[in-house]
């Protein structure tokens, strides 16, 4: 193959991973935050945690839409396949981040919070789930002929084991949304996300294990990959890896320490995506179409990472200067009146 | 009803229905962002408070729309996707590396500076904040561009050639210039803008009829019809260059917007069709009332044209945008509230000089005032028809001349779009009229004029601009 040809979709593979991860890192735990606030036990505290995100949550969301419109760009065959075969989970997820992000704007200036509120936390649910569905596809793998075009039904995505996928995840994002409100509030809705954090640790450490367990045994398409070496050595790392940062994460709760269950709650979701990665690599539309197949022409992909390779830098950096400005313990002075 | 059953005409409605309303917040954002920083600056130029509270007040109403405009963006992207997957991967490489520059250069801006200009003030020091501002503007701004030239690439396609139904790049550069990018990008800048002022205009006019801030609100007025002034002329004249190239490069869509069922040939007079019931049956108009040789005065300034206008009935059937009559009125409409609002600036800008706007006087002139209140909703009005011109006239094709929409569908179940069409149309019209409901809740709670003025307490009082402290304020404002 011409190494430009391999080289670049490897490059855009790695760069959309890299935006993919930051969404679930960040909107992660604004999801998280979202489905806890379905439990919050007065108005006061519901709105701490918004407010802990008022200023965030759309850059967070931006970086779906990036995710999105690089992956048409730079997998043109990948986004009309792998969207068409989950429409399902995909509208899900839209309609529950429509329904959250409204609610923001509107819960703010409403007198009944109440339906606002169950906006934001069903909302958030759903899109959540919807994630969870899609992530569960890749386990399950996509249907699709000779071309590349999705072949399945419309129902393919949904399955026992996928549900499991969907319902992981959702922990995996209540436990992030945790350790964050644990590094931004104080007093007893602390102590609250202290135990929350704790529970949402026991179920996605439960959750990764079927799903370390279940893939090498149920998807046929994965199985070779996770036994071939020097592979099978990382993929036996990465389970015990993540049990030990479990460990220490439920211990660092246990001393109520404040930043560390946020940081090893990172390192957690770094694992499983890299171990994820690997699983998938070279497969876009997992188990058949390659990355290089599914790639847009070599030239398509050297003017994108003009346009968009040089602004990751550039984007980083003032995304977290914004969260340098908002450095801190979440105040309820209502700055934005 | 075959229509249910359809799944290209469900994808397409459903396209269509999340684009009209998606529209309605973007619109007023991108073009209210620059009327913020311009009362900002006003704010760190003067340092009159009242300028502050400007920025702060309309800010409430920006980011109301904001988060709405996100949210029902959402769905426009992953529906080429889901229900456009063909069209995905035949123009990707370019199409799709567009809509990625969108998100990476222009909405990854607006959103990563959004939190310090809402909730910064008292956080970083103003000129970062009014670089925020700025950057806020700028990001808006630049989404327009880029999505702009995404569609008009779909209009007039260059740049590259189709192999095998899949569009391959030859020259990116040409593709982002393609022949509509320019006037496109511009009549829809200046349609952003003009529609927010309008907007303003007529909430700012609202307040002065009611008789609340009378001075604090004829300050955004005057501010409104300043940009006013130049805008709306502006606006007839891009709009002007735009029609003279769908006459050069879409003249099915010429056709459509004028209703012109046969050829006029070049060198003969061009009557304009003023109005007209299109029968698309009969392949005539049953009845229309022309103008004499208006057409050629407005596409060549001269009575007879030098090329031909093509009719319908020059293209086969196949071929022919449908829905005539809704592509003819809505040119109609939207020109027509192009020109109704150069009208009202114009009477406007009169009595400016006759010094009838001044803050004593201002609220007297009730009918003047009125038309404001009424223009706000104008705008949004002319986007969403001159929009129905753009892409229904654009019609059997999505890409013109290259893809047909019939080819560009992904084949769903009928069913699966039904559910979320339905789901959308729910959704949107609640997030409709929960808008409407909760921008008027803002509007009619005011200003909050008792904000304290950040930097202010490093300043010495005296030096204080203090005519315009609330409790100073005439009586009539202070309410």
């Amino acid at each position: 193959m011409d190494p430009l040809a391999q080289f670049l979709p490897q490059v855009w593979f790695f760069i959309l991973g890299l935006f993919l991860f930051l969404y679930v890192l960040l909107d992660g735990f604004d999801l998280g935050i979202g489905i806890l606030s379905l439990t919050s036990s007065s108005e006061e505290r519901r709105s701490i945690l918004m407010t802990s995100l008022g200023n965030v949550w759309d850059a967070n969301e931006t970086w779906l839409v990036l995710m999105g419109g690089a992956l048409f760009g730079a997998f043109p065959l990948a986004y009309g396949t792998v969207l068409n075969a989950l429409y399902l989970p995909a509208v899900v997820m839209i309609v529950g981040l429509i329904l959250r992000a409204v609610a923001f704007e509107f819960r703010e200036n409403a007198n009944r919070k109440l339906f606002w509120n169950w906006a934001f936390g069903v909302g958030s649910f759903l899109a959540a789930l919807g994630q969870g569905f899609a992530l569960g596809s890749i386990f399950e793998g996509i249907a699709v002929d000779a071309a590349g075009h999705f072949v399945g039904t419309m129902w393919d995505w949904l399955s026992w084991r996928s549900i499991l996928v969907a319902l992981t995840l959702i922990q995996g994002y209540v436990l992030i949304g945790s350790t964050y409100l644990i590094m931004k509030t104080t007093g007893s809705l602390q102590l609250v996300h202290f135990k929350t954090a704790k529970l949402a640790a026991w179920t996605t450490l439960i959750g990764a294990g079927f799903i370390t367990i279940s893939t090498p045994i149920l998807s046929d398409h994965i199985r070779p990959t996770l036994f071939e070496p020097p592979l099978v050595f990382i993929f036996l790392g990465i389970p015990l890896l993540g049990i030990f940062l479990i460990g220490l994460l439920l211990q660092s709760l246990g001393k109520q320490e404040e930043r560390m269950p946020f940081i090893l709650t990172i390192l957690i979701f770094m694992l499983s995506f890299v171990g994820l990665g690997l699983v998938i690599f070279p497969y876009i539309i997992p188990p058949s179409v390659t990355i290089y197949q599914a790639a847009a022409a070599p030239s398509s992909l050297v003017f994108m990472i003009i346009f968009i390779g040089f602004l990751i830098p550039i984007m980083l950096f003032y995304n977290i200067y914004n969260y340098v400005v908002f450095r801190g313990k979440v105040t309820l002075s209502g700055e934005a009146e | 009803m075959d229509i249910l059953a359809n799944s290209v005409a469900l994808s397409r409605m459903q396209f269509a229905l999340t684009a009209i309303f998606h529209m309605l917040w973007p619109i007023l954002t991108t073009g209210m962002a620059i009327y913020l920083v311009i009362v900002e600056g006003l704010w760190l130029k003067t340092r009159n408070s009242d300028y502050y509270h400007h920025a702060r007040f309309w800010s409430k109403l920006y980011v109301l729309n904001f988060g709405i405009g996100v949210a029902s963006g959402l769905p426009m992207e992953f529906q080429f996707g889901t229900n456009w997957a063909p069209f995905s991967e035949a123009v990707g490489d370019f199409f799709g590396s567009i809509l990625g520059f969108e998100a990476s250069m222009a909405f990854m801006l607006e959103a990563g500076f959004l939190g310090i200009m809402l909730f910064g003030w008292g956080r970083v020091p103003p000129a970062i904040h009014y670089l925020a501002t700025i950057m806020v503007a700028f990001g808006a701004n630049l989404s327009t561009f880029w999505i702009l030239v995404a569609n008009s690439w779909l209009q007039t396609p260059a740049g590259g050639t189709f192999v095998e139904g899949k569009f391959l790049v030859a020259d990116y550069f040409q593709a982002i210039f393609n022949p509509f990018m320019l006037n496109s990008v511009l009549h829809m800048f200046f349609a952003t803008l003009e529609t927010s002022l309008f907007v303003i205009g007529g909430i700012s006019a609202w307040y002065i009829l009611q008789k609340r801030h009378v001075e604090f609100f004829s300050r955004s007025f005057k501010i409104v019809l300043a940009a006013a002034i130049a805008v709306a002329p502006l606006q007839i004249f891009i709009g002007h260059l735009s029609a003279e190239q769908v006459y050069h490069y879409q003249p099915t869509k010429l056709a459509a917007i004028e209703s012109q069922w046969e050829t006029l040939p070049a060198g003969q007079p061009a009557d304009w069709t003023l109005l007209a019931l299109p029968n698309e049956k009969a392949e005539t108009n049953d009845w229309a009332i022309q103008i004499p040789q208006a057409l050629g005065y407005i596409l060549e300034l001269k009575p007879n044209l030098s090329e031909p206008v093509q009719g319908l009935k020059d293209f086969p059937p196949e071929n022919r945008p449908r829905l005539i009559g809704l592509i003819f009125y809505s040119f109609r409409i939207m020109s027509g509230i192009g020109f109704f609002l150069v009208g009202l600036m114009l009477v406007t800008a009169i009595q400016w000089g006759l010094g009838r706007l001044k803050p004593g006087v201002i609220a007297r002139q009730t009918w003047t005032l009125r038309a404001w209140i009424f223009a706000a909703p104008l705008g949004y009005l002319a986007v969403e028809t001159g929009w129905i011109v753009r892409c229904v006239g654009r019609q059997p094709w999505t890409v013109y001349g290259e893809i047909r929409t019939a080819d560009a569908a992904s084949h769903l179940p009928a069913g699966e779009i039904l559910f979320s069409l339905i789901g959308f149309t729910l959704l949107y019209s609640a997030l409709f009229i929960a808008a409407l409901y909760f921008g008027s809740r803002i509007i009619r709670k005011g200003p909050n004029l008792s904000l304290p003025i950040p930097g202010v307490e490093v300043l010495p009082s005296l030096e204080l601009p203090t005519q315009h402290q609330p409790d100073q304020r005439p009586l009539e404002a202070q309410q």
